[in-house]
């Protein structure tokens, strides 16, 4: 009677999803973000449904495997975009982003009604060494530090301290690809010394970030620079939103969210820039880490170029530009604040450049280059940088470390544009929020 | 009468205590390995994350405990000092003084800065 009771009411409740992200699935997590009656979590164990979003290499199946078996029974995968795993090819799979709200509730509610069962699990319930029974005292442990004690090594102190000389266990594990704070697909070997990052491999690369066609679009015709400096501001703010939320600012992550759906050229973020600076979130964002040199910030290009004082910036060589007497922002110190300092600054500049160009009805000119939100794009797109933060990283406290990647867009650009979501439904999502 | 009060209401406390998680473990089955693995993303651990780590708030709480026993000898002094007068004041400013020492001597050493 009890359990029945308390099954009706967690079906009534909030549908708590963990995002596994594919190839272009953040798109979908920006407006489910905003949808009433979803709450995507940050670990699959607050979770009740696992949504798979946009594709996911071969190669990154087994991981997925064992993000899936992480979640409590009783438990629904759904997969968006994404072709299920042969032992899940039974699976609710929906394509349309207008379907899909509903379809995560239909199926929370299901799954706690007990209309449907849960997900089976896929790994065998072994441990990852076999321990029972085995060594001194039957716990697979041998001597002070030995075997493999209820199934894994202990720590060691294998590292030297970098930090102050009291070297201690140094903690190595494989973070990735599916890890919500870190960028989409981005996989790392990290070793940690209490809060300290010791060493950093990158191991998989973050996914390519899709642009909007618009940016495509400039290098075959002119297009408005009022829609290419929107897009530019919106790409920004979706990125803003991704590090508040980081930084446990969740409402202003969603504000934030907000604001570049419904981007428009008279939209200021002057309000939005005076909040983070009440809330502390430049102070949070650490000043003097994550510096980039000259060379790193070269590389990255983008924002992370400009915010290190160099004055690099495609736009600049536009003759439509130039007649909106555009010059590049810029700041000094090239650290993880100038990095938010300048991202700020480049979404204002953004929407006053859209502003006047609108007014004057300006279409770029330069066809054979575009300065890219996460970039210039000549005579090729922006490739991956993330192997920078393998010398970036080490010496930084996990937080610190965690912004420091935030500030950073890494992943390079793909060559299919993003794909739009409809504006109708945009609006009913909005209208019922309000 | 109050002992066994107390030992009643103990009891009971810990049976309650017991009974709920042996409630919860008779209805739910065991996790499996793969869930009882640390949540990473998808990637692995390759050991425990039982190890040995520099706690950094450890100079801080020192620090707290040389103000706290500051206090504790303040209530005592303030009932001497209606007797003793300007002499406990003297006594008191010596004892302040060697204190100081030690904060100034942690402050030199940057104990203050939170890491």
């Amino acid at each position: 009677m009890a359990v029945s009771w308390l099954s009706r009411l967690a079906a009534r409740a909030r549908v708590p999803v963990f995002p596994a992200l594919g190839m272009h699935g953040d798109t979908i997590l920006h407006r489910l973000a905003l949808t009433p009656g979803i709450e995507l979590v940050d670990s699959p164990r607050h979770a009740s449904i696992l949504l798979v979003a946009g594709g996911v290499p071969p190669d990154l199946h087994e991981a997925l495997r064992r993000l899936h078996d992480q979640l409590p029974a009783p438990f629904a995968t759904l997969w968006y975009r994404s072709s299920p795993l042969s032992e899940l090819a039974g699976d609710l799979r929906v394509d349309d982003p207008e379907a899909l709200p509903e379809a995560l509730k239909r199926l929370h509610r299901e799954l706690m009604s007990g209309r449907r069962d849960s997900s089976p699990r896929l790994l065998p319930d072994e441990p990852p060494n076999p321990w029972e029974g085995l060594g001194d005292d039957g716990h697979g442990g041998e001597g002070m530090m030995g075997g493999v004690p209820y199934g894994r090594p202990m720590a060691m102190n294998m590292h030297d301290d970098i930090r102050d000389g009291l070297t201690l266990d140094s903690l190595t594990v494989t973070l990735g690809p599916f890890l919500p704070v870190l960028p989409p697909g981005l996989g790392a070997k990290v070793t940690l010394q209490g809060d300290l990052v010791q060493s950093w491999v990158t191991q998989l690369a973050p996914y390519p970030i899709a642009l909007e066609n618009v940016f495509h679009e400039a290098l075959q015709r002119p297009v408005p620079i009022a829609e290419l400096e929107l897009a530019r501001a919106r790409h920004h703010l979706q990125r803003l939103a991704f590090s508040l939320r980081l930084s446990g600012l969740e409402h202003l992550a969603l504000v934030a969210l907000r604001l570049s759906r419904g981007l428009n050229v008279e939209s200021r973020v002057g309000r939005l820039h005076r909040r983070l600076t009440r809330c502390g979130f430049f102070r949070l964002t650490t000043a003097g880490r994550g510096r980039l040199e000259a060379g790193q910030a070269r590389r990255v290009g983008g924002i992370a170029a400009r915010a290190a004082g160099l004055e690099e910036d495609l736009r600049s060589r536009d003759a439509a530009y130039r007649r909106l007497g555009f010059t590049p922002v810029v700041q000094r110190g090239g650290d993880t604040n100038a990095r938010w300092r300048q991202t700020l600054a480049e979404i204002d500049h953004s929407l006053q450049l859209a502003f006047r160009a609108e007014q004057e009805d300006l279409y770029s000119e330069m066809t054979e280059a575009v300065e890219t939100p996460r970039g210039p794009w000549d005579d090729y797109r922006p490739e991956d940088a993330s192997d920078i933060l393998e010398d970036l990283l080490p010496g930084l406290e996990w937080d610190e470390a965690l912004t420091t990647i935030a500030s950073l867009d890494l992943a390079g650009v793909s060559e299919w544009p993003l794909e739009p979501l409809s504006e109708t439904s945009l609006k009913d999502d909005e209208e019922r929020q309000a | 009468m109050e002992l066994l009060t107390l030992l009643i209401v103990l009891l009971v406390a810990l049976g309650a205590g017991l009974g709920v998680q042996w409630l919860a473990m008779c209805h739910q089955p065991m996790p499996t390995y793969p869930q009882r693995a640390p949540f990473l993303g998808g990637g692995l651990p390759e050991t425990h994350a039982w190890n040995r780590y520099h706690v950094r708030y450890y100079p801080m709480t020192l620090l707290l405990i040389a103000f706290e026993m500051e206090m504790m000898f303040m209530y005592p002094w303030a009932v001497v000092y209606v007797e003793q007068g300007m002499k406990a004041v003297m006594e008191m400013g010596m004892f302040l003084a060697i204190l100081s020492v030690g904060i100034v001597y942690g402050w030199r050493e940057g104990v203050f800065k939170w890491q």
